[in-house]
């Protein structure tokens, strides 16, 4: 289990942990002088990015003391209020029944990453009372929310795992859940920061996913679906070949194998693993 | 060597809608974020700015200034040294205020 886990599991995984759903209206923090319009720094946009300016400072000066400190101070911060994590499209299912309710919503790193105009762009799903805020008052959420019902939401949740998109889970005020994200590499700023910068603001998901070499065929249909830079062939014994340090158990490789051999398996049952969040 | 990408405002006014040279760049170098955030409301598209955030992803391959209808994006390349040099002289000044 991770450390939210033992903090907010209760027991189990914590975001299978209803209690970490059901709460009063998630607290709206745009108070006091953002009603008159504050200044924002525009380079702070997408997914914890605020320490991305300082980060690559820090790496291209290349000292590693400083590039450390920014990410402990900056990670105190977020793991506070707002990260995410990793889950499997099973688990993602099982939060639809839970989470209540969803609406699809523009995503915002693939807006400031790429300018993406909402009509392509409603990858992202706001869950909880806080989406009702958003139809209220549809003016502060550019194009506004959809709702949806759950069986509309597995739908699109299968297409997006489909489609090859990592599932994310992330915390609006820890442990409070407040949405689901659809991610890839590099267009998710989480994802890219963590693959790029190794700025753990979104962890590593419950699972690590096997090559079961003697039932890998080398059929390389499952490569092109890892977003962590984890999978890739071996060309030399044309079997699948996946990093288990690097990879983050999407799941994703899994359901494209035609013949069974890539397994998702707990991290904790792996010794080696076990610790690498 | 490291890029270092100036886009001029006054010629990029409305990033969000244009976005060209965000959708262009093979390495996602750009990002066009909020100058101003709001409570009641979202932030019009002309408050929106475009920064070249990744510049040590930028490989130079010049797609940006080629593409943008304003040439508003400038590329200049310094060598690495230059830069950590001078990064290191902030560190050194913001660990000396503490
Ligand atoms: S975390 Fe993923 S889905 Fe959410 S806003 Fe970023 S890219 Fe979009
Ligand atoms: S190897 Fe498979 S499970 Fe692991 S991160 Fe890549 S796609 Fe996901
Ligand atoms: S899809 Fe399955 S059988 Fe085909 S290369 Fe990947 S792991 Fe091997
Ligand atoms: S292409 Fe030029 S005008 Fe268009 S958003 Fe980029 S910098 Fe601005
Ligand atoms: S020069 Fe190429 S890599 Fe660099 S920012 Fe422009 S488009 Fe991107």
């Amino acid at each position: 289990m991770c450390w939210v886990c033992e903090k907010y599991g209760k027991g189990g995984k914590w975001y299978l942990n209803p209690e970490n759903y059901a709460r009063r209206l998630y607290k709206i923090r745009k108070e006091g002088k953002e009603a008159a319009g504050a200044d924002a720094d525009p380079q702070a946009a997408g997914m914890g990015a605020g320490v991305v300016a300082e980060l690559v400072k820090a790496r291209i000066s290349g000292d590693r003391e400083w590039e450390n400190e920014i990410k402990r101070e900056a990670l105190e911060q977020a793991y506070q209020t707002h990260f995410g994590q990793v889950v499997t499209l099973d688990e993602y299912l099982q939060i639809l029944d839970t989470a209540y309710p969803l609406a699809k919503m523009t995503c915002g790193c693939r807006r400031v990453q790429r300018g993406m105009p909402d009509e392509e762009n409603f990858t992202c799903m706001g869950i909880g009372p806080g989406m009702y805020k958003w139809e209220r008052w549809p003016e502060t959420y550019r194009g506004g929310v959809e709702f949806v019902t759950p069986a509309e939401a597995k739908e699109w949740a299968m297409m997006n795992h489909k489609e090859g998109r990592v599932q994310t889970v992330d915390v609006f005020g820890t442990p409070y859940i407040g949405g689901l994200c659809q991610c890839e590499y590099p267009g998710c700023v989480a994802v890219r920061n963590r693959i790029d910068y190794d700025f753990k603001f979104l962890l590593k998901g419950h699972f690590v996913a096997k090559v079961d070499r003697e039932k890998c065929t080398g059929c390389k249909s499952c490569l092109g679906r890892c977003q962590f830079k984890a999978l890739n062939l071996e060309v030399y014994t044309s079997k699948a070949y996946i990093d288990l340090e690097q990879c983050f158990g999407c799941g994703l490789c899994v359901t494209a194998c035609p013949s069974g051999a890539i397994q998702l398996l707990e991290r904790q049952s792996m010794p080696g693993l076990a610790e690498n969040w | 060597m490291i890029a270092q990408i100036n886009i001029d405002y006054a010629l990029c006014r409305d990033p969000l809608n244009c976005r060209k040279c965000l959708s262009v760049c093979p390495s996602v170098v750009f990002v066009c974020g909020p100058t101003k955030v709001w409570k009641g409301r979202e932030s019009d598209s002309r408050e929106y700015k475009i920064f070249g955030r990744y510049y040590d992803k930028c490989s130079g391959c010049g797609d940006c200034v080629k593409v943008c209808p304003a040439n508003a994006v400038q590329l200049i390349f310094v060598p690495r040294e230059q830069l950590a040099r001078k990064f290191r002289e902030e560190r050194a000044a913001q660990l000396k205020e503490r």
